[in-house]
């Protein structure tokens, strides 16, 4: 049950580079033994989603990522490996993440997966999920990550990146997350299940909230660059691992605000601090959260 | 030697004034053309293109139909590369101009749209930036985090993508509320 990562990373003109995710001392990932740098983005995605499939005892995360820092190069380097990349690695779980947002691309990967892993669970956010919801594809995903910001772009069906959203906005009255999950999923802008990340976070499967995590808060989190990122990388390896989509979404919520109060985050923190976290907070509490899951007798 | 580069300011184009657009490969392109035109005392607007002619992150350039010859000459003399013009500038959209703020005690958040920046409110330190999903965002987390609001250029002029100039919103904002003036 493997995960692959597709993606970038911040280097002008970085190979591609595919295969095993690790980390180093410093807790930065590398791909096939080449480090990328750490900052928000990909690298703090795959540094969570290393240290939850450690943690779970499971075959540690693959990448396919390439530099790209705007141009879109990197990106298009990778759309165009993913289907051999894939082929090899069948994966379970194919999440899309810092890209640039073309639809075209988006649309033919989509159609190659489908091809060559048929059964693979595909979860987007970032610049993948904006692609995916602009070419009208958000309903072959399992799940997306959006955050309070990018919500009302996916229940908006005209706008094709959340730049141009000017209904459905955070910070303005009435706004509404569950409303809005309803409205993305009614209108095809939304995967089957959302994790809509924010100060509470919702968990919503086919348009309806399922399940709403807002304790331990932790303000200071949303400051932080990359801890809406670690999320999805919680969130992807315990897909990967088998765990029901609601659970797995669940599951990495509360890991995510339990690491947050661990590190006893500030808004001038990283999020390797948040990931260093991981492991003592999967060990005390994952076993309980899953006796207490949704699907815990499935 | 050119000419017709500078025109007199214009008043800004009315409601019922026909636009037109121009359209570009890359966002960079449209960021690049804003300033040359404005710098030149066009009245643009960067809009996003209609539905139809989309084709991912996409930025267009509003100007007025009267004016296009001129501008776009202005724009090929400067290396700005236009893909085409359109005559129709229905069905556009605007760029979200919400901002909001969350004051942190020691540091100040500021949001505009999808992108939020973490600023030191006593020494201006750009301590974080989150949020976006294209690939110049994790790249300017890098440049910025670490650096004086004062000491940097504008996202939009590191930056390449929508995303990145949601970011300018931000930092200009940021900017503003710390110094108590606009921006530079």
């Amino acid at each position: 049950m493997s995960l692959l990562v597709v993606a970038t990373y911040p280097v002008e003109g970085g190979a591609v580079l595919e295969g095993q995710v690790s980390l180093g001392m410093d807790g930065s990932p590398a791909v096939d033994g080449a480090p990328i740098p750490a900052s928000q983005g990909t690298s703090a995605l795959l540094a969570a989603a290393c240290r939850t499939t450690s943690h779970l005892g499971g075959p540690l995360p693959r990448a396919l990522v390439a530099g790209d820092i705007g141009r879109g190069d990197g990106t298009r380097a990778v759309y165009k490996q993913l289907a051999e990349t894939a082929s090899a690695v069948k994966p379970a779980v194919v999440v899309f993440h810092y890209m640039q947002p073309i639809m075209a691309l988006l649309r033919q990967a989509v159609g190659e997966l489908a091809e060559v892993c048929p059964d693979a669970l595909l979860v987007a956010d970032a610049g993948g999920m904006y692609a995916a919801k602009a070419a009208g594809l958000a309903r072959r995903f399992e799940l997306m990550t959006p955050d309070v910001g990018e919500i009302g772009f996916l229940a908006d069906p005209k706008v094709t990146h959340p730049a141009y959203v000017s209904h459905y906005l955070f910070g303005c009255p009435g706004f509404d997350p569950v409303a809005l999950a309803r409205q993305a999923y009614e209108s095809g802008g939304s995967s089957r299940v959302l994790l809509i990340k924010g100060a509470v976070d919702y968990i919503a499967e086919e348009g309806t909230v399922a399940a709403i995590v807002d304790e331990p808060s932790v303000p200071a989190l949303e400051a932080i660059g990359g801890t809406g990122d670690t999320i999805t990388g919680l969130a992807s390896a315990f897909l990967a691992a088998g765990f029901d989509c609601v659970d797995a979404a669940i599951c990495a919520s509360r890991a995510n605000r339990e690491a947050g109060l661990a590190m006893q985050a500030t808004p001038a923190m990283r999020a390797g601090d948040l990931v260093a976290r991981l492991p003592e907070v999967l060990e005390k509490n994952l076993e309980r959260w899953r006796d207490h899951s949704r699907n815990s007798d499935n | 030697m050119r000419l017709f580069q500078r025109k007199e300011k214009t008043k800004e184009p009315a409601g019922e004034e026909a636009l037109g657009l121009f359209l570009f490969d890359e966002v960079n392109d449209a960021l690049a053309a804003e300033r040359v035109l404005k710098a030149s005392a066009y009245q643009v607007t960067l809009v996003a293109p209609p539905p139809h002619l989309r084709a991912g992150c996409d930025l267009a350039v509003a100007l007025p139909r009267v004016e296009q010859v001129g501008a776009q000459r202005l724009l090929a003399d400067s290396g700005v590369h236009v893909r085409d013009w359109v005559d129709d500038a229905e069905e556009t959209s605007s760029i979200c101009d919400l901002v909001s703020t969350v004051d942190f005690g020691s540091w100040l958040m500021v949001r505009a749209g999808n992108m939020k920046i973490v600023v030191d409110k006593e020494t201006g330190e750009i301590v974080n930036t989150s949020g976006g999903g294209c690939p110049d965002i994790p790249y300017l987390n890098l440049h910025y985090v670490g650096r004086r609001l004062s000491d940097v250029n504008r996202p939009k002029e590191v930056g390449f993508t929508l995303c990145g100039l949601m970011l300018d919103r931000a930092y200009l904002e940021a900017r503003a509320l710390l110094n108590g003036k606009a921006s530079r």
